[in-house]
């Protein structure tokens, strides 16, 4: 009997532990999807602001036409029909491309036609407005507007008629390709736009106009309007060629050439001071782990002074010669060489090769893992740094690296307020990192917390 | 010394020679630079200059401006270090489970840390705006008080009917049983959506935001609340690399001491106090460190808000100097003493840990 109810009691406390524990896990669960979204959700809403046309509406959408599969087939097939260009889109010879509008007229008022242009229409506020582009208002046709159908609804509240308005814009003749083909449909007071084949970029007063930045924009021109907007707009005034794809070749080149100047010259002082014996070494590794705790901006005042004198001011080398090897990349560099067994170089060197052999023929080979871990960490690094490229480069626009090239956007896209080319290029310049992070995610979480402790 | 020994040091120089040559000029002839120009008024433009002692640093603590950056370094620096190692620690202590898919999520968190702060700083700028999303987000959460309300006060009222009633079947129940806690989940969301649908309690309307966070003159806690903005922006980004520090250190305290805890009765808040804190005092310290030495030398984001907010109500140390190198004629005797002394306050910070540090070890 005792032991009956025992068994009973001990079922129960095993049920009631793993209830326990499946609960304490769904809460943790819970908790850590709470902290992504916490993470992440900025990052979701701005680039959700990047798509807007005007990324400071309020209140805010979630859902707007850019994120409606109904625009991205829409914008899809009038890139197609406008240049043969299903991507970016433009209005090329040949086009020929029928539009449908749609305006709501309350009860007891006269529909009238609405009034439909293609207007001219400069580029952006910013960098893009020097330049003269081919203006498809000088060669498009609009036919005349006809009305298609009319079905009576209820709109807010008000009955009415919907009607349906349809016209064709075309390209006749020869003549350049433009990139965009603008359009303005202005209705007559009291009629409200209700729909149209894409839906417009802007809705002015009270929604008797609907204005498009382009009516055959391609995919990627409509969805992603803003981020092909910071390739074509922002141009270097002398030469014309994009800052944008400039600076991210600059940031590249950069990178690269500081990420082999630091693979060498660290791993061969991290090997001096991991396996060398000269006199006063601990001195001297104290002493690096010391300047690793000095900020640049502490004493970047000589450095850009020695740099001039070396007449590398806004010139990239300036930055590989100021960041060719850092103290932290010799630390990391001496922790792995410590951990690795002695015995193996000892043998080559008992076999009479030099240390300068060893070293190349022997250690850097076993040091692939860490060459490949700090090759990360470099490139990551110089990627994101801004401080020495505002120090070396100010002033040089062609010379730019990319945060420094965000840096200007903001300053001539912001008072403008044209959030949507400053986010676009903000996420533009995030890709390669998000690629890379993405790939040796291993690297970046491990590199951090290893050799953050071991310091 | 033998002759071998003597070839090993030749090689151990060559080997470092690269090295030493870009600390010796990029470091140790940069400080010292630094600190000869500190006692001159060197201009950026000007050829010559003179030996004027300490006149400078007499000027910078003149300068209304350095005083303004000087306090708003001093209390980023305390303000963000506080605030991030405590959430660090405590997100860490979450994520310190044994669960599928952990590691997803710890790579997820770590992306704010990884995007550079040029991007992530425009984006923040955005956030920040006046119909930013920030200001959207206050105002729905505004709009949702009373329905978050009712649903908070349903939870814990069905969850204090639940304790009292376990225990008094003389279960020994926590209050925050999770098991519990799930049914009190599901019944507040039950009941909330009832009410809602019913209208007895409805979101109110939301109103356009009035708050600016970027142009606003008014400070809170004696911190202007441009740099609050900052504040929060940092703390954000760098949260990721403390809290991924914090876990490394927590896997490496024996579960055994936690088991033992436990049959001793101790909650997981007790557990928390009593054995995580103090077990973790090194790892809290180290974090401190890093932290206050980097908030020091925050830079990047004021740089980048440019014209965004007014200057004078963001500035700090390090943007001082930059600032006053790079405007005006270039006072780089002038900047040289600020960057001595943000400088010097680096090293205070490193010597005050290495003083607290072999306390540390003596105990």
């Amino acid at each position: 009997m005792a032991a009956h109810v025992l068994e009973v009691k001990r079922k129960l406390d095993e049920r009631y532990l793993a209830r326990q524990r499946w609960a304490r896990a769904a809460w943790v669960y819970g908790a850590m999807l709470a902290l992504a979204v916490f993470f992440i959700g900025p990052f979701y809403v701005a680039y959700l602001g990047s798509l807007k046309d005007n990324p400071l509406e309020w209140p805010f959408r979630y859902s707007f036409a850019q994120t409606q599969p109904k625009n991205w087939s829409a914008a899809w097939r009038l890139g197609q029909l406008g240049a043969g260009n299903p991507w970016t889109g433009g209005f090329a010879p040949g086009a020929n491309i029928p539009f449908q509008v749609s305006y709501f007229v309350e009860d007891g008022q006269e529909p009238q036609t609405p009034v439909v242009t293609v207007p001219t229409r400069r580029a952006g506020a910013g960098l893009g407005a020097i330049f003269d582009e081919v203006q498809a208002a000088q060669y498009a046709r609009v036919s005349a507007v006809q009305e298609v159908g009319r079905r009576s609804a209820v709109v807010g509240g008000q009955p009415g008629q919907i009607i349906t308005y349809s016209f064709t814009i075309t390209y006749e003749g020869q003549g350049p390709r433009a990139a965009r083909l603008p359009l303005d449909i202005e209705a007559p007071r009291g009629q409200v736009y209700y729909s149209a084949t894409l839906d417009p970029n802007r809705l002015e007063r009270r929604g008797r106009v609907a204005s498009w930045d382009s009516a055959a924009p391609g995919f990627l021109g409509y969805t992603f309007r803003n981020y092909v907007r910071v390739f074509n707009e922002a141009r270097d005034p002398n030469t014309g060629a994009s800052f944008f794809l400039r600076w991210t070749l600059n940031t590249f080149l950069v990178c690269v050439a500081v990420v082999l100047t630091t693979l060498l010259f660290a791993s061969l002082a991290g090997y001096a001071l991991a396996r060398m014996y000269f006199p006063g070494k601990n001195y001297l590794f104290a002493f690096v782990v010391f300047t690793m705790t000095v900020p640049a901006q502490a004493i970047f005042i000589s450095n850009y002074l020695v740099l001039r004198d070396l007449g590398l001011l806004g010139s990239l080398w300036g930055m590989v010669v100021w960041s060719a090897v850092g103290a932290g990349a010799v630390f990391i560099m001496k922790q792995f060489f410590e951990s690795i067994p002695r015995e193996i170089e000892e043998a080559a060197l008992i076999d009479g090769a030099s240390p300068i052999t060893t070293f190349f023929r022997i250690i850097i080979p076993m040091a692939t893992p860490a060459l490949g871990a700090l090759t990360i960490l470099t490139f990551q690094g110089m990627w994101n740094e801004f401080f020495k490229a505002a120090v070396v480069l100010s002033g040089q626009q062609a010379n730019y690296t990319l945060p420094l090239g965000l840096s200007f956007f903001r300053s001539a896209y912001g008072v403008a307020g044209d959030w949507g080319l400053m986010l676009a290029s903000a996420f533009l310049s995030m890709i390669p990192i998000i690629i890379l992070f993405v790939v040796f995610q291993r690297y970046f979480v491990e590199g951090v917390s290893t050799s953050a402790l071991k310091g | 010394m033998l002759r071998s020994q003597r070839i090993e040091a030749l090689y151990a120089l060559l080997f470092l020679a690269p090295f030493l040559i870009h600390l010796g000029v990029f470091f140790v002839f940069a400080f010292a630079r630094t600190l000869g120009f500190s006692f001159t008024d060197k201009t950026l433009i000007g050829q010559s200059y003179q030996i004027v002692g300490f006149a400078n640093y007499v000027q910078l603590f003149q300068d209304p401006r350095f005083i303004a950056a000087l306090t708003h370094s001093v209390s980023f620096m305390l303000i963000v270090t506080t605030l991030q190692t405590f959430l660090a620690l405590s997100m860490a202590a979450i994520l310190n489970q044994r669960l599928r898919g952990i590691t997803f999520f710890r790579t997820v968190y770590y992306i704010p840390s990884v995007l550079s702060s040029a991007a992530v700083t425009v984006i923040a700028i955005w956030f920040f705006q006046k119909t930013g999303f920030l200001n959207t987000f206050v105002g729905w959460i505004g709009s949702v008080a009373p329905v978050l309300l009712a649903f908070l006060a349903i939870f814990v009222l069905a969850q204090a009917l639940q304790v009292g009633w376990e225990r008094m079947r003389g279960l020994p129940v926590t209050f925050t049983d999770p098991a519990l806690a799930t049914i009190s989940l599901a019944v507040g969301l039950a009941l909330t959506w009832l009410l809602a649908a019913l209208g007895v309690v409805v979101p109110r309307e939301a109103q356009p935001p009035e708050f600016t966070w970027l142009t606003n003159s008014d400070r809170f806690l004696g911190v202007p609340i441009p740099l609050w903005s900052i504040i929060m922006l940092n703390t954000f980004t760098t949260i990721p690399t403390l809290m991924l520090i914090f876990l490394a250190g927590l896997q490496d305290i024996p579960k055994s001491i936690y088991e033992a805890a436990a049959i001793d009765g101790a909650s997981p808040l007790q557990q928390f106090f009593s054995v995580t804190v103090p077990m973790l005092r090194p790892v809290t310290f180290l974090v401190i460190t890093l932290s206050l030495i980097g908030t020091l030398q925050m830079f990047d984001q004021v740089a980048l808000m440019g014209d965004a907010a007014p200057l004078d109500s963001i500035i700090v140390l390090a943007y001082y100097v930059y600032n006053n190198v790079f405007s005006g004629e270039g006072r780089v005797g002038l900047a040289s003493a600020a960057a001595i002394i943000l400088a010097a306050l680096t090293f205070a910070i490193v010597l005050l840990q290495r003083a607290l540090g072999i306390s540390e070890k003596a105990h």
